[in-house]
């Protein structure tokens, strides 16, 4: 399924890959890079113009901070805007987190607990951002390590109603919901099934590491490693849950080298194309 | 506020150092403490912004040792944390903080350090920008010269310093020669630093030069920074300081302001 002109399997375009791609050119539809790198960036943002000649880019944000009580950063939504007007993406997203507070800006994805209030600040911050970006935004799903006592609604049907109040799309991370299943004794296959599937229209995946705390496992979100088998499965269930998507293989820790990231991508490739045989094969029986 | 906003208050404060019992008293143990789990975000942010200061500063980190640069940078964070997302951005107030922090009193230098390392990470993330053709200049009618008004490449910034910060900074480059050691009290150094050719440079100025180039980059009309640069160097050679602007190639535009 094409979203917004690109199908198939992307990867994230990293600092240290540019030189590389602007050599190589290999084969890949997309790219996705982090807009906050682009934003105080003379030279990085020209390389990337000279990329976005040959490759459709998709414009992955971590600085709206959708989940923030109060009013949302504008002059950050115009910053992203004016981004967005220079780079044309194919695709543009954020998250269903906060990071601002006050004056301060903390470098992570935080939890929002799950209420009917947050429920409204997201909604009202998508609408306003939507409005000032002149087209939609997808929402991705977060890692989570803890939960909220009052959160009163669960994950996915926080989400589900997102998309119903503001008709965002999803950006849906596979590994993501993989570790917020375990950290918080989820079912992720549930999580999946309860999205509403049309509103899907761009996969996540990426690495995660095992930490013991207290003699307790952890899932950490590191994006510092291969997919892990078990992610494999689940983006599996993924695409037959909503058919082909375009799919993005994300690492930004520990980097391995270009031809490392297309294997990856070259996996993901496969597993879909072995789902829309599967599809066809079931149809045509 | 909100209680929504409340419990972020509350949450920032704890990732910053905070009392975390506020934001504890809200979490779900299951299994793993409130605690643990706060960590969890504390790490990543703090280790994050440390290893963020520790790739701008490097020439600091190596004059305070490691432990040391971990422990200020880790104060820094908890003290200043980013008041934006765009990372490039932070670690503008570092050096001022510096100055102010007692164990680094015995370092007087450290700060002026830090301000030519801030210098060099902006340096390198400026826009580029084509020079001014010089055939627009020689455009511009004579008796319109004392009132012309440049904008400079917007990778150069200028810095004056007491220390020898210039030789320092170079001391300490991975490809130094290791036997060069640095006299304190060997003069000061006034710095242009700009990006030339997809590369930073630092270039030592005279001191009538510097304030000329600063005056014309901060807004001041020709006339107006010849007349700083002369207060200072009776010497002063403006014709000669046009001639090396221009040869230079530091201004990428020019207007003429009102009378």
């Amino acid at each position: 399924m094409i979203s917004e002109g690109v199908a198939g399997t992307g990867i994230g375009l990293r600092a240290p890959h540019v030189q590389d791609i602007l050599a190589a050119r290999p084969p890949l539809p997309w790219l996705e890079v982090h807009a906050e790198n682009y934003m105080a960036d003379g030279p990085g943002l020209a390389a990337l113009e000279k990329i976005r000649r040959d490759y459709p880019i998709s414009l992955h944000g971590v600085g709206l901070s959708l989940g923030t009580a109060g009013v949302l950063d504008g002059r950050h939504l115009a910053r992203l805007r004016a981004l967005v007007e220079r780079i044309e993406p194919c695709l543009v997203s954020e998250h269903l987190s906060w990071s601002i507070a006050g004056e301060t800006y903390l470098n992570h994805l935080l939890p929002v607990p799950y209420t009917d209030e947050s429920l409204t600040v997201f909604a009202d911050h998508i609408r306003e951002a939507q409005d000032g970006l002149g087209r939609s935004l997808l929402i991705e799903n977060p890692s989570s390590y803890l939960r909220f006592r009052h959160s009163s609604i669960p994950e996915a049907e926080f989400i589900a109603e997102l998309v119903r109040r503001t008709g965002c799309g999803l950006l849906c991370d596979v590994n993501n919901i993989f570790v917020t299943a375990s950290n918080l004794n989820l079912d992720p296959v549930r999580y999946i099934d309860q999205l509403p599937r049309d509103a899907v229209r761009e996969i996540h995946l990426a690495g995660h590491r095992r930490n013991e705390v207290d003699g307790h496992t952890i899932l950490i979100d590191d994006h510092g490693s291969r997919v892990a088998d078990a992610v494999w499965c689940l983006y599996a269930h993924a695409l037959h849950r909503v058919g082909p998507r375009p799919t993005l293989i994300e690492w930004d820790t520990d980097l391995p080298s270009l031809p490392v990231l297309l294997e990856e991508a070259r996996t993901a490739s496969g597993i879909c194309a072995a789902a829309s045989r599967n599809e066809a094969y079931v149809r045509a029986g | 506020m909100s209680a929504l906003g409340d419990l972020q208050a509350s949450f920032r404060d704890a990732i910053l150092g905070g009392d975390a019992g506020a934001v504890a008293r809200l979490i779900v143990p299951d299994g793993l403490s409130p605690e643990a789990r706060l960590q969890i975000y504390r790490h990543h942010v703090l280790d994050t912004l440390t290893a963020l200061l520790e790739s701008t500063f490097p020439v600091v980190r190596r004059l305070v040792d490691a432990r040391f640069f971990a422990y200020a940078a880790d104060t820094y964070v908890r003290q200043h944390p980013p008041c934006g997302p765009c990372l490039a951005e932070y670690g503008v107030t570092f050096s001022t903080f510096l100055s102010d922090f007692p164990p680094c009193r015995a370092h007087a230098y450290l700060p002026d350090i830090a301000r030519l390392e801030w210098a060099i990470h902006t340096a390198r993330h400026a826009d580029e920008a084509r020079p001014l053709d010089a055939a627009r200049l020689s455009s511009m009618p004579a008796e319109t010269l004392p009132r012309l008004v440049f904008r400079l490449d917007p990778s150069v910034s200028f810095l004056a310093s007491p220390w020898p910060i210039d030789r320092i900074w170079r001391a300490n480059q991975d490809d130094a020669r290791g036997d060069d050691a640095v006299e304190l009290d060997g003069g000061g150094a006034h710095l242009e630093i700009r990006t030339r050719h997809g590369e930073v440079v630092l270039r030592a100025l005279t001191a009538s030069r510097l304030a000329f180039r600063r005056a014309l980059g901060e807004g001041a009309t020709l006339e107006h920074a010849a007349q700083i640069a002369l207060a200072m160097d009776q010497g002063f050679d403006l014709t000669l300081e046009i001639h090396d602007l221009l040869r230079e190639e530091l201004p990428i535009d020019v207007t003429i302001a009102g009378p």
